[in-house]
């Protein structure tokens, strides 16, 4: 018996084990989230360009996109454009999309559509970049005013990071007479990058402009330039007005480099307009969305794998374990007594398709039916199998009219009945009047409402959202609900009812 | 919630029995599956019991099919008492008990007249499994109606009394006498109203009952004191539960007798899931005592001994007899 009871502990040890760490897997290693309501920003971003054709030339228009190869996934790019002519190009770490024509003339007008989320696994690829650069070739005052600003920077720097900081710092210094010589009377922020690159060059600090788009909902912006530079493991960005480090979280890259964002061959006047918008979605669908696009494909071995149909089905069969749980909890921690063993459990589920109020209405209605039809039968001494099929076919009648009644009076409601099983309720009506007769009126009452009791409970655990949600995405729960199960199989202590039971014990004592 | 935990520390300590210990620590351990049929199935029952030379009410036949109820002319012959079973019956459902005919109708224990095609009927259910645990096809049993003896006129109202002793591994535990009520129509189920009224297991004397799970001292029909009867030929009945577990060979179950005025003992069913009430007509946990007997069995294992049935009888009167009950 020990050994017996060593066994179970080790059994019911290793499947709580087993349960709780692919389950800690899925969440702290995968990253599933936990709830449903866990969504992420999903961007939806416009970028319309403008521009006016120049009349019988041919018109190609070029235009970065944002490249998306670190912290955002595409999950939809679309081109918008009536008789041009698309093609997208990789070039230098950048995406330039083409638009061509051969005879436009007028306006133009053209869409460029991206859908795009924050990158779900938090693994990044390695990048790489320039570490060394040569200087750019300067002359005459510039040179000295150059060198005179960099003395400095060197003594306040200590590495490629703060040496670029305290170069933004410097150029931004508009006070400084060097910092007015190079810049010349232009203090535009392309200008300061012009003049922070050659203060780099010259230190042979390579330097890389980036454009970014802010991610903000509903506010008209231009892309927004940032420098960086390549530390040897990642970048590092730096704000070229302020010397602020770091790209904050809600910049997108754009694109990288001198170049302007659009160039027009043929045309003139060529104009970008931006407008986002974010919408939330749940993180499940989203990360199976991006899974589409990605090559993180790791909800491919979950339930979410299945198709959707059968992924439904699976969402309801999940939940069944819960609900018999439930059971097992009511009749050997409680003591509630109910008809059979897994009887509410169906009950339960029939309930899923009729809501609760009016499956318990109509089970009622119709057991009650059931057990007068019964209960006539009784005079006619027919046997079991006959009767039961006398009491099956009265339900599939009985469940006919309902929906028949209900339909004309306009409760769709009503229609769902037919989900009920049949066969459950037959049972049910057979079994609640034996008990009846056996037992008296009394105790079959208290069964029957011990039944609906349960299958009750039963149904507002296993239709709890968070709960299917959680199952549903971390099956392996089920494994610590065996676990329980299992101690529940050993579990020899009073149910609640017999604590009232053997209440006389105590009044005999006292 | 406070309440409830006191009541369980309350019960736990004076070794109160509950469904799931009983289960777990019992049933589920002493009693193997393969040899449920046996207590299971009345016929067994009764066959074995014969072979074994214990006392069982007289089988006057067995009907397993439809077409043999037939038969049931030939088997009744010209005795006007019997009583019909279901062999896989549980809690005494589906039983019925003619005490006497009626011109060309029977007579039940409850005084229903009842036509001959209405025992066909009954006869009819028992075999489609009406009655039977689990729904199966069943067997109907024809046997010797128990005339109770005259001792239980003033405590029992009509049916037939009968003693259920809770026996471990062939050691007699608890004992209670099951008195029919009106309530209970003539059965002796403690679940359907009939009175359970513990019994000190070295005299025989009964003691306190409960009736719907309450602690009484009066049969609520006849008003006649149910404590302090002295139950004839005890010691049979104890010799008769403690052999039942060689019959058998189920660790823990109920044995339910009665004494008929003319054949004394007489074994009726086993059961191998006893019911817990028996505790509150004792006034008294089973846990307690099924702690004791298996220390005894532990410590007879050791030494390699097997008691006898007598040495089991004692054993338990020694151990669990002469109850001076409490005022």
């Amino acid at each position: 018996m020990r050994a017996l009871t060593l066994h179970l502990k080790i059994l019911i040890s290793i499947l709580v084990v087993l349960g709780i760490s692919i389950t800690a897997y899925q969440i702290f290693v995968i990253g599933i989230p936990v709830t449903e309501d866990a969504t992420d920003d999903l961007w939806n971003i416009d970028a319309k360009v403008e521009f006016v054709a120049n009349a019988k030339d041919p018109v190609k228009i070029q235009m970065f996109v944002p490249p998306l190869n670190r912290d955002y996934v595409s999950l939809n790019e679309s081109f918008i454009s009536n008789n041009y002519g698309v093609s997208v190009n990789r070039v230098d770490g950048n995406r330039k999309v083409t638009w061509s024509a051969r005879r436009v003339s007028g306006k133009q007008t053209l869409y460029y559509r991206l859908v795009l989320t924050k990158r779900y696994s938090g693994d990044k690829t390695k990048v790489k970049g320039p570490v060394f650069r040569d200087s750019i070739a300067v002359e005459g005052p510039e040179k000295i005013a150059a060198e005179a600003l960099l003395a400095p920077i060197r003594q306040h720097s200590a590495d490629v990071e703060t040496f670029i900081g305290e170069t933004i710092k410097r150029v931004n210094n508009l006070n400084d007479d060097n910092v007015k010589l190079l810049l010349a009377g232009d203090p535009s922020t392309p200008h300061k990058a012009q003049v922070i690159e050659l203060l780099l060059s010259i230190a042979h600090v390579p330097m890389e402009r980036v454009h970014t788009i802010r991610l903000v909902a509903d506010q008209p912006q231009n892309p927004e330039l940032w420098l960086r530079s390549f530390n040897g493991n990642d970048w590092l960005y730096f704000n070229p007005e302020t010397g602020e480090q770091g790209l904050p979280s809600d910049r997108l890259l754009w694109w990288i480099g001198d170049e302007p964002m659009v160039t027009v061959d043929g045309g003139k006047k060529p104009n970008v307009t931006f407008s986002l918008n974010n919408s939330e979605m749940n993180a499940i669908r989203l990360a199976k969305l991006t899974d589409e696009n990605t090559d993180a494909n790791f909800l491919e071995y979950s339930l979410y794998g299945l198709p959707l149909q059968t992924q439904q089905t699976f969402m309801i069969m999940v939940m069944i374990p819960i609900g018999v749980l439930v059971i097992l909890v009511l009749r050997n921690l409680i003591g509630l007594q109910t008809l059979g063993t897994f009887t509410p459990v169906l009950i339960a589920l029939a309930f899923r398709e009729t809501q609760l109020e009016f499956g318990i209405i109509l089970f009622t209605v119709i057991t009650a039916l059931g057990l007068m039809l019964r209960s006539y039968l009784e005079h006619l001494k027919l046997q079991m199998l006959p009767r039961l099929s006398v009491v099956l076919t009265f339900v599939v009648i009985l469940i006919a009219a309902i929906s028949l009644f209900s339909h004309k009076l306009g409760l769709e409601r009503g229609l769902s009945v037919a989900l009920f099983p049949m066969v459950i309720l037959t049972m049910t009506i057979e079994r609640l009047s034996i008990t009846w007769e056996e037992r008296g009126g009394g105790h079959a009452m208290k069964v029957a409402i011990g039944t609906l009791f349960a299958a009750t409970l039963a149904y507002l655990v296993m239709s709890i959202p968070e709960l299917v949600y959680f199952v549903f995405t971390f099956p392996a729960v089920l494994l610590i609900l065996v676990g329980f199960m299992l101690a529940m199989g050993r579990y020899r202590g009073y149910r609640l009812t017999e604590l009232v039971r053997f209440k006389a014990f105590l009044k005999a004592d006292s | 919630m406070f309440g409830f935990w006191k009541t369980w520390k309350a019960l736990e300590a004076r070794g109160i029995m509950g469904i799931n210990r009983r289960n777990a620590d019992y049933v589920l351990k002493y009693n193997k599956r393969s040899l449920y049929p046996i207590v299971d199935d009345k016929i067994i029952t009764k066959e074995r019991a014969i072979k074994a030379g214990i006392h069982v009410p007289e089988m006057y036949g067995v009907i397993s099919t439809e077409k043999e109820i037939e038969k049931l002319d030939e088997i009744i012959g010209g005795r006007s008492d019997f009583v019909i079973k279901p062999a896989q019956g549980a809690g005494g459902d589906g039983i019925l008990v003619i005490a006497d005919r009626f011109e060309d109708r029977f007579r039940t224990v409850s005084g229903k007249i009842i036509s001959h095609e209405e025992i066909e009927h009954q006869i009819s259910s028992i075999l489609t499994g009406l009655y039977s645990l689990g729904g199966h096809r069943d067997r109907a049993l024809i046997e010797y109606r128990v005339t109770p003896d005259q001792i239980f006129k003033s405590i029992s109202y009509e049916g037939v009394p009968d003693i259920r002793i809770i026996v471990l591994m062939g050691y007699p535990v608890m004992a209670m006498l099951r008195l029919p009520t009106r309530q209970s129509g003539g059965k002796a189920n403690l679940h359907q109203g009939a009175i359970g009224v513990g019994v000190d297991l070295a005299t025989g004397l009964t003691l306190r009952g409960t009736w719907l799970n309450n602690i009484i001292s009066k049969h609520p029909d006849t008003t006649n004191a149910v404590d302090g009867v002295q139950l004839p030929n005890w010691d049979g009945f104890m010799k008769l539960a403690a052999g039942c577990y060689e019959l058998c060979g189920l660790g823990y179950i109920g044995v339910d007798m009665v004494l008929d005025q003319d054949q004394g003992p007489l074994i009726l069913e086993l059961n191998a899931r006893p019911g817990l009430n028996i505790q509150i007509a004792n006034d008294c946990g089973l846990t307690l005592r099924t702690h004791a007997v298996e220390a005894h069995l532990e410590e007879l294992a050791t030494k390699g001994i097997q008691e006898t049935v007598e040495e089991r009888v004692r054993f338990a009167q020694e151990l669990f007899g002469h109850i001076h009950q409490s005022e």
